[in-house]
C-alpha cells in the first residue's frame, strides 16, 4: 500500500458513552429488595468494598438494579485525557503515560461508570490488542485498550457471571488480583492499572460460580420474589407505568433519584471521618473466627462495609448494628461450603459471637444440631396413589483412591480446574487466537490481519491487506466439557421399606457432592409405577439437582427396562449436543423389575436394554439396593449385562470403596 | 422472503386454539415476549410460526437501516440512526420472521468482523448477526432445545437487555435487538433450560388431534395445499385478511385497555399461589390479558381474560413436581381468584408455607 490508502476510523464502532442507560427504570423505583438495594448502594458510597453479586431466581430485578446504578454513581477527580481515568493524587497507581507526565496533569472531576462485559467477549477485547488501524496506517505497533481498560477505576459490570468463560474468568481475577493488566500478545508488550468493582448478577440455576471468583465480589445478597399480593401489584403496576410512557415514568421518579444521590453525596463527605473503635473492630474479627472463613478478606471488608453503613445513616461511629448488617452482606458467600448445604448465615451463631466478643470471655462451644425430622411424609399424588418422601441420608465422603476400572474411556486430558477444556473442533466458543502448527479451516480472521498489519509498508499486492502464510492464526474455542453423570434412581414401592430411601438419598448426594467437586453434568431419571420420567435433564448446577432429588417421591412398581431405556435416550442425546461430553450411568436399584416394556419378562427387557447401553459405550456404576438376608441378586445379574461396577449400598455407606465416580473412568 | 410467498395460510391450519391464539397476541403485542410450542411432532408447529409471518401487521421504520429502528423511539435507534437522526426518512415494512438455525455458530448470531471490508479497504467494520436481523422482528428457533448452550447464553444476554452488546474478534459494537422469541420443541427430545424457559413469555402445549372428522380436515387440506399452493393459497385469503384487521383493529385498541386494581390483585394472587419464580409471570400475565381484551373488542381487563392468560403464562414457570406434568392446576387457580376476589390477603396460617 505504500502510504497512498488512507485509512478511516469508523467512529461508529465505539461505543457510545452509556447513551441506552439513560432510558433505564429508576433505581428508587425498584420495589422492595432493599438488601440488593442497599448492597449497590453502599458500592457507590465507598468502592473499595469491592462490589456485589446478586444471586437470585429470574425475574426479580437483578440486571434492573445493576444497569440502574449507573444514574447514581458518584464524581472523582482523574487525569484529563488518560483513556484510563488515572487517579492524580496516586502517582504509584498511575498508567506509565501519566507517569512520564507527571506532576504535569490537568485534573478534571468525572463520574464513574458502568462498563459492560458481555458474555460473549473474546479475550482480545477484554485484555486490549494491537491497534490494527494504526499498524495498518503507520506501520506501527500501538495497543488498543480493551473492557480492563476501560473498567479502571469503574465498575465492571457481568449480567449471568457463571455463564462466563472459564479463560475470561481467569483473566478478569489476575487482573483483580493486582489491579493491573498485563498485556503480551501480538507483538505488543504493555501494562496499565485495571483496578475495578465487579458487579455479578446470576441465576443458581444456571451453574455455580468458581470460589476465587466468588470472593472477588465483597457483599452477596440473595434475593427472591416478593410473597405480598399488595406488593406485587405494585411491582406489575410500576412496570406498567414504565412500558407505557418511559419518560413519564422517569420523570416522576426524579426527585428521589436526586434525594438518594445527595445522601449518597453526604455519606462520602461522612465516610471519612467515621471511627471503628477497638470493641467493634475485635467484634469483627471475632465473629469471622466463629463463622470459618478463609483468609482475611472478610474482616477487611467487613469493616468497610460496616463503616459506610454507619456514614449512610449519618453517624460517625460505628456501632454493633452497622456491623449486624455488613455481617450478613459480607459473610454469606465466604464461608466455608459445604456442598448443598445452603450457603447461608447462621443467625444465631452470629448473635453468639457478637455476646462473646462483648463479654470478652470464651463461652464453650454449643453445638445444636437441629434433630432432623425423619419421619417421612405421606403425600397423595394426583393419579390416586400415596407416594412418600424419605429425608436424606447424611452425606459421606466419598473416598479418593482409584479404583481399576473395567472399562474406560478417557480420550481426554482435562486441564486446570477440569471444568472445561480447548477442543479441537470448531464448534466451541470462540476465545483467543494462536499461530497454528498446521493450517486448518478454523483460521481467526481478525488475529491474522492484526498479524499482517504492521508488515503492511514492505509488501506488494492489489488488496488493502496483504496476508501471508506467517500471518495466518487459528481459532482457540472452548466448550464445556467433561462427565454428564446420569442418577438413574429406582423409586418404586419396595425402595420404601426400612427407611432405604434415606440411605439412597444420602449415597446420590455423596455422589452428588463429588460432581459438584469435578464440575460435572448430572442429571435425574427415576422410574417407578409405569414409567420413567426425566426428573432433570443434564445441567450443570447441582444444586438444582438436589433440590429435585429432595423431592423424590416413593411408591408403585418397579418398570426398570423403562427407566434404563429413558437413561439411554437421555445420554444418546448428550452426547449428539455435546460430542466431547463422557457419558456415565449410575443404577440405583435393587434390580426387581416387574413391568415389562414389551411382550418379553421385565426382567429379560431390562436386560436387553443394559445390553445395548454397554454396546454404547457408556460406563456404568450399578448401587445395589437390596438389604436383607434373603438375597436375589438381581442387581448384580443387571450389572453384569451393562459391564458395570457394582456396589451394595452398605459398602458405599462403609466407606470401603473409593472414588467410586473414578471406579466407572470418570 | 421469496419462500414464506409459499407458506400454508395461517386461518388454514385446523384445531390448535390455543397455539394460534399464543401467536395471534404476540402479532398484536410484541410486549408480551414471545412464545413456546412443545408439542409432539408433526403438530404444525413450524407451519404455524412460519405462517404467522402473513399476518403480522407493517410498522413504521427507518429507511436503509439495517436494524430497521423504530423513527418514533429516539432513544431506541441504532448508533447510525442516531447520528442523522435530523434527516432520517421514514418508511413502512411488514414484520418479519427470521430463523436461527441450531447449527448457526456464535459469529454469525452476534455478528463479527466484516472480514472483506477490512482485508479490501483495511478498515474495521462490523457485520450485523442474526441478533441484528431480529431487532423489531420475530426471531424464530425450531427445536430450540437442541440449540448449543453458549449460543443459548448469548440469546440470554441479549434477549434481557434488548441490545446486543459486541466485544470480540476486535471489534465493539452495540446495536439494538429486541425480538419476540418463537420456539418450538418437541419435549421427547430433552427439556429447555430453565432460564431461558422464563425469556419466553407464552408457552403452550400441543397435541395430535384425536377426532377423525378433525383429523381427516387436516389431511384434506394438506393435500389440497400440496397439490397446488397456487389454488389454495387464495382461497384463504379473505380469511388471512379478516385476520389481520382484527390484529390491527385490536393493535389500535390496545393502548386503550386498562387493568383494573381488582384485576391487577387477581394476577398477584395467582401467581403467589402458583409460587412462580420472580415477576416476570405478573407482568406477562398483565400485558396478556390486556392484550386478549383489545382482541375480544373490548377496554377493559376481565377476569375471563385474565384466566385464558394465566394458562398461557404459567404452564412453563411453575416448579415442577416429580411424575406430575408441569402444569397449571385449574382447581387451585380458581381458588385463588376467590381468594382475590374476597378481598383476603395472603396472610394464610398453616398450610402453605412459602420459603
Amino acid at each position: 500500500m505504500k502510504g497512498t490508502t488512507t485509512i478511516t476510523i469508523d467512529n461508529s464502532l465505539r461505543r457510545p458513552r452509556m447513551h441506552h442507560f439513560d432510558d433505564i427504570y429508576p433505581f428508587s423505583a425498584i420495589v422492595a429488595q432493599e438488601r440488593m438495594k442497599k448492597a449497590l448502594i453502599l458500592n457507590a458510597i465507598n468502592p473499595r468494598i469491592g462490589g456485589v453479586l446478586i444471586k437470585g431466581e429470574k425475574g426479580t430485578a437483578k440486571s434492573t438494579a445493576a444497569r440502574a446504578l449507573a444514574h447514581l454513581l458518584p464524581s472523582r477527580l482523574v487525569v484529563d485525557g488518560c483513556i484510563f481515568g488515572c487517579n492524580p493524587a496516586d502517582v504509584k497507581g498511575m498508567c506509565v503515560d501519566c507517569q512520564k507526565k507527571y506532576p504535569d496533569l490537568i485534573s478534571k472531576s468525572s463520574k464513574m461508570r458502568v462498563v459492560e462485559l458481555p458474555i460473549s467477549a473474546t479475550e482480545d477485547k477484554v485484555v486490549g490488542s494491537l491497534d490494527l488501524e494504526h499498524a495498518l496506517k503507520m506501520g506501527e505497533k500501538k495497543f488498543e485498550p480493551g473492557i480492563l481498560a476501560k473498567a479502571n477505576r469503574n465498575i465492571l459490570y457481568v449480567d449471568e457471571v457463571n455463564l462466563l468463560n472459564d479463560h475470561i474468568v481467569d483473566v478478569l481475577l489476575d487482573a483483580a488480583a493486582m489491579g493491573m493488566n498485563f498485556i503480551e500478545r501480538e507483538g505488543v508488550s504493555y501494562v496499565h492499572p485495571s483496578a475495578f468493582i465487579l458487579i455479578g448478577t446470576m441465576n443458581p440455576e444456571e451453574g455455580d460460580l468458581r470460589p476465587q471468583l466468588l470472593d472477588r465480589f465483597g457483599l452477596c445478597v440473595d434475593i427472591e420474589g416478593i410473597h405480598d399480593a399488595e406488593t406485587r401489584v405494585e411491582v406489575i403496576r410500576r412496570r406498567q407505568n414504565y412500558e407505557g410512557t418511559p419518560e413519564v415514568f422517569i420523570g416522576s421518579w426524579q426527585s428521589d433519584e436526586q434525594d438518594l444521590r445527595e445522601r449518597i453525596i453526604l455519606a462520602q463527605d461522612l465516610l471519612p471521618k467515621v471511627t471503628v473503635s477497638d470493641e467493634m473492630v475485635q467484634m469483627i474479627a471475632q465473629i469471622c473466627i466463629d463463622m470459618a472463613v478463609d483468609g482475611h478478606r472478610a474482616d477487611i471488608v467487613m469493616m468497610k462495609t460496616a463503616a459506610t453503613i454507619a456514614a449512610f445513616k449519618g453517624r460517625t461511629e460505628v456501632i454493633e448494628e452497622d456491623v449486624r448488617e455488613a455481617a450478613e452482606l459480607v459473610l454469606s458467600h465466604r464461608m466455608r461450603r459445604q456442598p448443598f448445604s445452603e450457603q447461608q448465615m447462621d443467625k444465631d451463631k452470629m448473635e453468639q459471637s457478637i455476646q462473646k466478643s462483648q463479654q470478652e470471655k470464651k463461652q464453650p462451644e454449643q453445638q445444636e444440631q437441629n434433630p432432623e425430622n425423619q419421619k417421612p411424609k405421606e403425600n397423595t399424588m394426583p393419579d390416586g396413589s400415596t407416594t412418600t418422601q424419605f429425608a436424606e441420608g447424611q452425606p459421606f465422603k466419598v473416598n479418593q483412591k482409584p479404583l481399576a476400572t473395567p472399562r474406560r474411556i478417557d480420550s481426554f486430558k482435562r486441564e486446570g480446574s477440569g471444568r472445561r477444556s480447548v477442543t479441537e473442533s470448531r464448534d466451541g466458543k470462540y476465545v483467543r487466537s494462536r499461530i497454528p502448527e498446521t493450517i486448518g479451516p478454523d483460521i481467526a480472521l481478525d488475529a491474522t490481519i492484526r498479524a499482517a498489519a504492521p508488515r503492511q509498508k514492505n509488501r506488494e499486492g492489489i488488496l488493502a491487506v496483504k496476508i501471508e502464510m506467517s500471518d495466518l492464526r487459528e481459532k482457540v474455542r472452548e466448550r464445556r466439557m467433561g462427565n454428564t453423570v446420569l442418577f438413574v434412581v429406582d423409586a418404586s414401592g419396595s425402595m420404601g421399606a426400612q427407611q432405604r430411601m434415606t440411605a439412597v438419598k444420602g449415597a446420590i448426594l455423596s455422589l452428588l457432592i463429588d460432581a459438584y467437586q469435578k464440575r460435572d453434568r448430572v442429571g435425574l431419571v427415576i422410574f417407578r409405577g409405569k414409567s420413567a420420567e426425566v426428573l432433570l435433564p443434564p445441567t450443570s448446577s447441582v444444586e438444582l439437582a438436589r433440590k429435585y432429588m429432595q423431592q423424590l417421591p416413593v411408591g408403585g412398581k418397579t418398570p426398570l427396562a423403562h427407566g434404563l431405556s429413558k437413561a439411554f435416550e437421555v445420554l444418546q442425546r448428550e452426547k449428539m449436543i455435546n460430542q466431547h461430553t463422557i457419558p456415565r450411568l449410575i443404577l440405583i436399584s435393587d434390580g426387581k423389575a416387574n413391568v415389562s416394556m414389551g411382550s418379553g419378562s421385565p426382567m429379560d427387557d431390562a436386560k436387553e436394554v443394559a445390553a445395548h447401553i454397554r454396546d454404547a459405550g457408556i460406563s456404568s456404576l450399578v448401587i445395589d439396593s437390596e438389604k436383607g438376608f434373603i438375597a436375589f441378586g438381581l442387581a448384580q445379574i443387571l450389572s453384569d449385562e451393562l459391564g458395570a461396577k457394582y456396589l451394595k449400598l452398605e459398602d458405599l455407606q462403609a466407606d470401603q470403596i473409593a472414588d467410586v465416580v473414578k471406579g466407572i473412568g470418570m | 422472503m421469496h419462500h414464506f410467498n409459499d407458506i400454508y395460510p395461517f386461518s388454514a391450519i385446523v384445531g390448535q386454539e390455543q397455539m394460534k391464539k399464543a401467536l395471534i397476541l404476540n402479532a398484536i403485542n410484541p410486549r408480551i415476549g414471545g412464545v413456546l410450542i412443545k408439542g409432539e411432532k408433526g403438530t404444525a408447529k413450524s407451519t404455524a410460526a412460519r405462517a404467522l409471518a402473513h399476518l403480522l401487521p407493517a410498522r413504521e421504520v427507518v429507511e436503509g437501516c439495517i436494524f430497521g429502528c423504530d423513527p418514533a423511539d429516539k432513544k431506541g435507534l441504532c448508533l447510525d440512526c442516531q447520528k442523522r437522526q435530523a434527516d432520517l426518512t421514514t418508511t413502512t415494512a411488514r414484520m418479519r420472521v427470521i430463523e436461527l438455525p441450531i447449527s448457526a455458530t456464535e459469529d454469525k448470531v452476534v455478528g463479527s468482523l466484516d472480514i472483506e471490508h477490512a482485508l479490501k479497504k483495511g478498515e474495521k467494520k462490523f457485520e450485523p448477526g442474526i441478533l441484528a436481523q431480529a431487532h423489531r422482528n420475530i426471531l424464530y428457533v425450531d427445536e430450540v432445545n437442541l440449540l448449543n448452550d453458549h449460543i443459548v447464553d448469548v440469546l440470554l444476554d441479549a434477549a434481557a437487555m434488548g441490545m446486543n452488546f459486541i466485544e470480540r474478534e476486535g471489534v465493539s459494537y452495540v446495536h439494538p435487538s429486541a425480538f419476540i422469541l418463537i420456539g418450538t420443541m418437541n419435549p421427547e427430545e430433552g427439556e429447555l433450560r430453565p432460564q431461558l424457559l422464563d425469556r419466553f413469555g407464552l408457552c403452550v402445549d400441543i397435541e395430535g388431534i384425536h377426532d377423525a372428522n378433525t383429523r381427516v380436515e387436516v389431511i384434506r387440506r394438506r393435500q389440497k395445499y400440496d397439490d397446488s399452493p397456487e389454488e389454495f393459497i387464495p382461497t384463504w385469503e379473505s380469511a388471512e385478511q379478516e385476520l389481520r384487521d382484527r390484529i390491527v383493529r385490536a393493535q389500535q385498541l390496545l393502548s386503550q385497555v386498562t387493568v383494573s386494581d381488582e384485576m391487577l390483585r387477581m394476577i398477584a394472587q395467582i401467581c403467589i399461589d402458583m409460587a412462580v419464580d420472580g415477576h416476570r409471570a405478573d407482568i406477562t400475565m398483565m400485558k396478556t390479558a390486556a392484550t386478549i381484551a383489545a382482541y375480544n373488542g373490548r377496554n377493559s381487563v376481565n377476569d375471563e381474560d385474565v384466566r385464558d392468560a394465566a394458562a398461557l403464562v404459567l404452564s412453563h414457570r411453575m416448579r415442577r413436581r416429580p411424575f406430575s406434568e408441569q402444569q397449571m392446576d385449574r382447581q387451585k387457580m380458581e381458588e385463588s381468584i376467590q381468594k382475590s376476589q374476597a378481598g383476603e390477603h395472603s396472610h394464610e396460617g398453616h398450610h402453605h408455607h412459602h420459603h
